[in-house]
């Protein structure tokens, strides 16, 4: 009898793991293999293959623009990027431009910055993102008010924010430094200050950009179940341990998110450094998106399209081994 | 949570916040209300008197009413790319969901490089030129269909999943063709996601400076925040003009903010906490 | 009225087969239950023949007509799914008409076909609903009126009854016996319930593994297993089957005995034994014996059979209800 069963649930597993890998019993059947494409392939088979319901001609009109408009320049831009070009002629000269982006130190600089800037908001978004987060999914009066309230500035003008807070942080007539000295504090240059204008900028940045940090923190807290704090509740244990031993590794997904997408939007950032200081004073705040647009200004095409290949690889070489490293500390918990 | 704790850390958050988030929208909309040398003052008071109204004339009818043919320029461009974008990316979404093969393998690959990567600019301004579509309207709706493709075809690609695929092979059984599964049964149910999707991307677009800044410089073409960035060196004097200007831009947002903002919610979020 | 032949039917899922050469002759008017555990490729081999699923090799033809290669729509099929996959943003009457305005036909035919099944359904009323606003049993007949109307040859079913709980799922098996009494259309009925399969079939087809394990009337498939693994089943409780020295003794290499066919004894009897446990169900009392030679038993006994745990019985198998296996 036990030697019948093991058959039995043998050929069960068997056909489980025959199962999964179909995905036709069950309703889940959206990852089924492409099996009219494979067995063509694999030649098996002189069998007329049958139109699939899921033509690829769907994908045609947005490839067509997507290929045309993004992917075409993207991948010519690492020709642009060795040649001294006027859009007719362009001359290959090696290297050089990209040479002159490291040597060049007002270049340098704005690779820093932008190094910088992206680090400094990431940061920034996260912590106060998360911090917000908790406040605004604890049991707090006029939660849906403040949630809104915090979000809002994420969809208004950059140009718009910008500009006024811009005028807002003015040497001498500005907001801020007004209210610094009714307490009798001299208010810094914010944005004249060479050493200050570019963290001026990510304060900023910071204002208006925490409300999506702050919305994505709160869907990863919503997800995690009331019962785990429970659990640690009854196990004694306290506020903050509760936080960094419950809160902290579940809403991980959130953070990395987070992470992810505010370093991407800090090492493209533009908008709101050029509506705000133009890159200086000087080249102060210079980053690399604002070089590239000065570059194109003054019609070194060639060097401004060095500066766009220099930002795409260094967007590949921050964000692949973070998102491959990130997911490697998902499998390993 | 006791009851008075619970009402004092609302309050001295909805206070913070009140200080942090809002005032800056407050000096805004004072500065907009002041005459050219009051807000020259750029101080944080009442205008003496609300020159409001006289101040959104002038705006307005500021060369040549710019402002109104920007709003137009840029209504156009978001209303007819935003179509666009809703029709093809849902189209590349089902597919992308529906059919896993190396076409929509590619396909994936060349969305996520969308979603991270800066665009070329130099070299996309050549091809357009090339193309006879450099600083055309027809060239920068290209351009916002192109950019915001990834974002709108994931949003898709994501909702679709939670579409069971029965509804498409009671359809084919039925006897439609693969073109009516989609029009006929598949698109009518994406509404809430398109509704997001219209609602998120719309206000991207609006807001976009960059890609007018590169791809549709001149008078003719003019967008809003192309507007306003003009604004700030031409009325580097003329605060409250200034002011009036961001007012203005502001406000769009904020209407479809108070009408969406589950829609909003929801597309900010979407695939950003997976489980 | 049409048959179904399929012939050598193979799929492969890239090295892994499925459905691993199935040849089966469906009768016009037959109504053709697949049974099966879950993995065992019935509702693979269900999707195949409404074309949902290609066909790797082989051959399969409906109404005398091959139609391996053919489109879903273009095989004279209807299909009632697991879920009913009714069109959510249509109302009942739309969800009905769908093919056929797929098809352009005039509105006054849809019109009319429609009404036609949903009189028959007991629809009508329901007709302007969406199906969000309908109980489980009316979307049942909803997509079952779906099917009507496209006045198939051949009528699918993929395991229609499996979200209905018990009391509906018994009725709407009446009334699909009832609509096959009255259409006498060919049907194809998946489950992996063999009450509705005993219950409903013409013919039950039993599927192991991707292949046929045994094709026959319920009572034929009940008296006369072919395998142990048809044996074990059909029917309920289960078939006491086993192994080894014990079945060597019995002369076979699988030896089985239905628990209602087993008799008790307190005195006398073929395998003596303890009794471990004992459920009562009414009508009957299912007995757990531990059988010195054999292992575990169970055995149907009335009600009230006056046994208690721990007694010592003796268990004696029905002459002729004996099940010898050799494999």
């Amino acid at each position: 009898m036990p030697r019948l069963h093991k058959d039995k649930m043998r050929t069960d597993i068997m056909a489980r793991i025959a199962q999964t890998i179909s995905r036709s019993d069950s309703k889940a059947t959206a990852e089924t293999p492409d099996i009219t494409e494979r067995t063509a392939a694999g030649g098996e088979t002189t069998r007329r293959r049958r139109p699939s319901p899921y033509p690829h001609w769907f994908l045609l009109p947005a490839a067509i623009i997507y290929t045309v408009l993004f992917l075409v320049p993207t991948a010519t831009s690492f020709w642009y990027s060795m040649t001294r070009w006027d859009l007719k002629t362009a001359t290959f000269i090696g290297f050089e431009n990209f040479h002159q982006f490291f040597s060049e130190p007002f270049l340098v600089q704005g690779l820093v910055n932008t190094l910088i800037y992206a680090a400094l908001t990431s940061a920034m978004k996260t912590v106060c993102g998360l911090g917000l987060a908790v406040l605004l999914t604890s049991d707090i009066v006029a939660r849906g008010l403040l949630r809104a309230i915090v979000f809002f500035p994420v969809l208004v003008s950059t140009i718009g924010v910008g500009i006024a807070f811009t005028v807002m942080m003015h040497p001498t007539r500005g907001v801020f430094n007004v209210a610094l000295a009714s307490v009798g504090v001299a208010g810094p240059g914010w944005l004249t200050d060479p050493a200050l204008a570019l963290f001026s900028v990510a304060l900023v940045d910071l204002w208006k950009g925490v409300g999506l940090a702050t919305l994505i923190f709160i869907a990863g807290l919503s997800a995690i179940s009331p019962d785990y704090y429970e659990a640690a509740r009854i196990d004694g244990a306290t506020r903050l341990q509760q936080f960094r031993r419950i809160t902290l590794p579940l809403v991980r997904p959130a953070t990395v998110t987070v992470v992810t997408l505010s370093l991407i939007g800090g090492l493209r950032s533009f908008d709101l450094i050029w509506a705000m200081t133009r890159g200086g004073p000087g080249f102060a705040s210079d980053v690399i998106a604002s070089v590239i647009y000065k570059q194109y200004q003054a019609g070194f095409y060639g060097l401004s399209t060095a500066g766009n290949v220099i930002l795409f690889l260094l967007i590949s070489v921050i964000i692949l081994p973070l998102t491959v490293w990130f997911q490697r500390r998902e499998v390993e918990q | 949570m006791t009851r008075t704790r619970r009402a004092t850390t609302g309050i001295i958050a909805l206070a913070l916040a009140g200080i942090i988030f809002v005032i800056p929208f407050v000096f805004i909309g004072l500065q907009a209300g002041k005459s050219r040398t009051e807000a020259a003052m750029l101080a944080f008071s009442l205008p003496k008197a609300w020159l409001f109204w006289d101040n959104f004339v002038a705006v307005v009818t500021a060369r040549d009413y710019q402002l109104l043919l920007a709003f137009f320029n840029s209504s156009l461009i978001t209303v007819l790319s935003v179509a666009a974008l809703v029709v093809l990316s849902a189209m590349v979404g089902y597919v992308m969901q529906r059919r896993p093969s190396a076409v929509t393998g590619l396909a994936q690959i060349f969305l996520l490089v969308g979603l991270m990567m800066p665009p070329a600019v130099v070299p996309t301004i050549g091809l357009l030129q090339s193309i006879g579509l450099f600083k055309t309207m027809t060239g920068m709706i290209l351009i916002q269909i192109a950019y915001n493709l990834s974002f709108s075809t994931m949003l898709y690609r994501a909702f679709i999943a939670t579409i069971p695929r029965d509804l498409d092979e009671a359809a084919r059984i039925d006897g439609a063709k693969p073109r009516q599964i989609f029009f006929r049964v598949i698109l009518p149910l994406l509404k809430p996601v398109t509704v997001t999707n219209i609602v998120v991307q719309s206000i991207a677009i609006f807001n976009d400076f960059t890609g007018p800044l590169y791809y549709l410089p001149g008078r003719d073409n003019v967008t809003v925040q192309l507007t306003l960035y003009n604004f700030q060196s031409a009325y580097a004097t003329q605060y409250n003009l200034l002011f009036m200007n961001i007012l203005l831009v502001t406000i769009p947002p904020l209407i479809v903010f108070i009408f969406f903002n589950r829609q909003i919610v929801a597309g900010m979020t979407a695939g950003a906490v997976k489980g | 009225m049409s048959g179904v032949q399929l012939k050598n039917i193979r799929k492969s899922f890239g090295a892994l087969e499925i459905i691993k050469g199935i040849d089966l002759e469906i009768a016009p008017g037959e109504f053709t239950v697949f049974v099966g555990p879950s993995g065992c490729g019935k509702s693979t081999l269900l999707r195949m023949i409404a074309g949902l699923e290609d066909v790797t090799s082989g051959a399969l033809t409906i109404g005398g007509r091959d139609v391996t290669d053919r489109e879903p729509s273009e095989r004279g099929i209807a299909m009632v799914f697991q879920s009913y996959a009714l069109y959510p943003h249509m109302t009942v009457a739309e969800n009905i008409g769908f093919g056929l305005s797929l098809a352009r036909r005039p509105k006054a035919e849809i019109d009319a076909k429609v009404n036609a099944a949903a009189d028959a359904l007991q629809l009508t009323h329901l007709l302007d609903r969406k199906p969000k606003a309908l109980s489980g049993g009316q979307r049942q007949r909803v997509a079952i009126g779906r099917a009507i109307v496209r006045n198939p040859q051949v009528f699918l079913f993929d395991e229609p009854l499996s979200n209905l709980d018990a009391s509906l799922r018994a009725q709407m098996r009446l009334e699909i016996a009832d609509l096959h009494a009255r259409l006498k259309t060919t049907m194809i009925y998946v489950t992996h319930d063999q009450v509705e399969a005993m219950t409903m079939a013409d013919k039950i087809v039993v599927l192991n593994g991707g292949k046929i394990e045994q094709v026959g009337s319920p009572m034929a498939l009940y008296d006369r297993p072919a395998t142990p693994f048809v044996a074990g089943f059909i029917g309920s409780p289960r078939m006491n089957l086993y192994q080894g020295a014990f079945a060597e003794r019995a002369g076979c290499r699988t030896y089985g005995i239905r628990p209602e066919h087993i008799t008790l004894s307190e005195t006398d009897g073929r395998w003596p034994g303890t009794v471990r446990h004992i459920e009562r169900l009414g009508a009957d009392a299912l007995v757990y014996l531990d059988v010195e030679e054999a292992g575990p038993m169970v055995a149907r006994s009335e009600g009230h059979a006056p046994v208690a745990i721990g007694q010592r019985l003796w268990a004696s198998p029905i002459a002729g209800h004996e099940h010898r296996f050799e494999i």
